[in-house]
């Protein structure tokens, strides 16, 4: 069956592709066309509005050049998933998304990236703003060394949406109810709220991994964003801190987009809507619903690395 | 779709096989009936109905598929999925051998062979793929032996059945003269015969889904060939 199905796939895809697909070396002899072939398979069409349209972005830290010409536009309210081997440039095009490449001198951003088609790139935006509608959890957990709690807290403080300071009280102003309720809240999509609501004041750095994660996760979720990036957020945890995290994943995907950049690829498979492949030289492959990319790529390249042929 | 949409997607897929069930043991009453009543519109409606059980049966396999190349099941999990994956072959082949059965309701003449009991070994196949799903279902290796035990009683009255065609085709041809008489009689019987194999086959079929489920459940190939 496998075998058959292997064959249908190296006949369609040249066929439709024009290419001669050498299996024998699991590469794609393509020439002149390869450029047209990579617009037409990450051509991805979706029905619904796009939440992040990108366009043509390169990036460079110095002389390398990291991303390559990618397009690609992001539905909202699903999970992408962004997959490749090391160097391939996903976590690049990641921090893009929200800027975070601002923040490292060498890099140089070309390109559009928008959001509900309002330029993020623009001169006038607005970069708390902008972080505050696309937070981000990274692989590593790092939450502040600071109460459970305050953890949450933190960010609404900062964007001055609670005070439950001194000054605010001697100012007729008291969100600590509002505190406890937005503390709950998060906790709570967060899938920790049960685990720690006896003990909110004790300080996050004694949580497991697994809970500091989700921890990241209710303080990325309590400043209210519309999209949420995470750059392998599992990969530092064992498989039952990892399932609790792929299944908030999918329960947060019905509110928030959600952009996933994952190592492991049936990480990807079992929690992404669509998956975009990277591969060496910060070239997007192939962009489509992820069990397409998982049962039938177009592409050689793409076939080869998700079964461990190559990469 | 994570672990715990996973888990509903491993009921969804038990739901449906068992779902395609059903509607192929509807397929074979329908059609057994039909072949004793001679009623072609229930007939009729077992011919048109294969396409429908087809295009269900290609559903949950996709089923099948995207649960092995998404969600890359293991142990019991990935016994139940390659288990369901091949019980679904056999379901479509049932209603296939259903469509057979109408088929010849539509055309038969209904010569009476009073030493075959058409009706008696449908009532048996159609327990038999009855039996195999419940044993599917609750995960019932007694059953799953119960009924490969059964089929070797079903496989002998069937070829019983064959042979009291055979026999009367003989002692009734040797006394007749008229061309046309003999030719209808042979049609007869060529389409019960037809009818007789096709019923031992479901039996057959109801072992294979009986089979897969001893793999199932224990990891045991005993009944698979």
């Amino acid at each position: 069956m496998s075998n058959a199905l292997n064959e249908s796939k190296t006949e369609s895809s040249s066929e439709s592709a024009g290419v001669t697909a050498d299996v024998s070396t699991g590469t794609t002899t393509a020439g002149e066309s390869d450029e047209q072939i990579r617009e037409e398979w990450s051509n991805y069409h979706f029905d619904g509005p796009a939440k992040l349209s990108v366009e043509d972005l390169n990036v460079y830290y110095g002389t390398d050049h990291a991303l390559k010409d990618v397009s690609m536009e992001i539905p909202e309210k699903s999970v992408t998933a962004l997959i490749g081997p090391s160097g391939c440039g996903k976590s690049t095009f990641l921090r893009c998304l929200n800027r975070m490449n601002d923040r490292i001198k060498t890099a140089r951003v070309e390109g559009s990236v928008e959001l509900d088609e309002t330029e993020i790139y623009d001169a006038n935006a607005n970069l708390v703003e902008l972080r505050k509608r696309i937070g981000m959890v990274f692989q590593q957990p790092n939450p502040f060394p600071k109460s459970i709690r305050d953890n949450i807290s933190y960010g609404p403080r900062k964007h001055g949406d609670i005070d439950t300071g001194l000054l605010a009280r001697l100012l007729g102003r008291d969100d600590t109810e509002e505190e406890s309720e937005l503390v709950e809240r998060s906790l709570k999509q967060a899938a920790l709220w049960e685990e720690v609501s006896d003990r909110l004041d004790d300080n996050a750095l004694g949580l497991s991994g697994g809970q500091q994660q989700r921890l990241c996760i209710a303080r990325c979720l309590a400043v209210d964003p519309e999209v949420i990036l995470m750059d392998e957020p599992a990969s530092a945890l064992d498989p039952i801190a990892t399932s609790k995290i792929e299944d908030l994943v999918e329960e947060l995907s019905k509110q928030y987009t959600v952009v996933i950049v994952t190592h492991n690829m049936q990480q990807a498979a079992r929690i992404s809507d669509q998956t975009a492949v990277f591969l060496t030289g910060g070239e997007l492959v192939e962009y489509d619903d992820t069990d397409k990319i998982f049962e039938n790529p177009e592409s050689q390249r793409v076939e080869d690395y998700i079964t461990g042929k190559f990469g | 779709m994570s672990r715990e949409s996973y888990q509903q997607e491993l009921s969804a897929l038990r739901e449906g096989v068992v779902a395609l069930s059903e509607t192929v043991v509807d397929r074979l009453e329908l059609a057994l009936s039909s072949l004793a009543t001679g009623e072609t519109a229930a007939a009729r409606r077992v011919v048109d109905g294969d396409g429908e059980i087809n295009d269900r049966y290609l559903e949950l396999e996709q089923k099948c598929i995207d649960l092995f190349a998404l969600q890359q099941p293991v142990a019991s999990d990935l016994r139940f999925v390659a288990a369901s994956f091949k019980i679904l072959t056999d379901l479509e082949r049932v209603a296939d051998l259903a469509t057979n059965l109408a088929e010849y309701a539509l055309e038969a003449s209904r010569e009476v062979f009073p030493e075959v009991d058409v009706q008696a070994l449908g009532v048996s196949a159609i327990e038999m793929v009855e039996l195999a799903v419940e044993a599917y279902t609750e995960a019932d290796t007694a059953a799953c032996f119960a009924i490969d035990e059964y089929d070797d009683s079903l496989d002998q009255r069937c070829a019983e059945a064959s042979d009291a065609v055979v026999r009367h085709l003989i002692e009734r041809e040797t006394a007749m003269a008229d061309d046309d008489t003999v030719q209808r009689l042979l049609d007869d019987a060529s389409r019960l015969l037809l009818t007789i194999r096709d019923l031992e086959r479901v039996g057959d079929h109801a072992v294979n889904v009986a089979a897969r489920t001893l793999y199932m459940v224990e990891n045991d190939d005993a009944l698979i060939y």
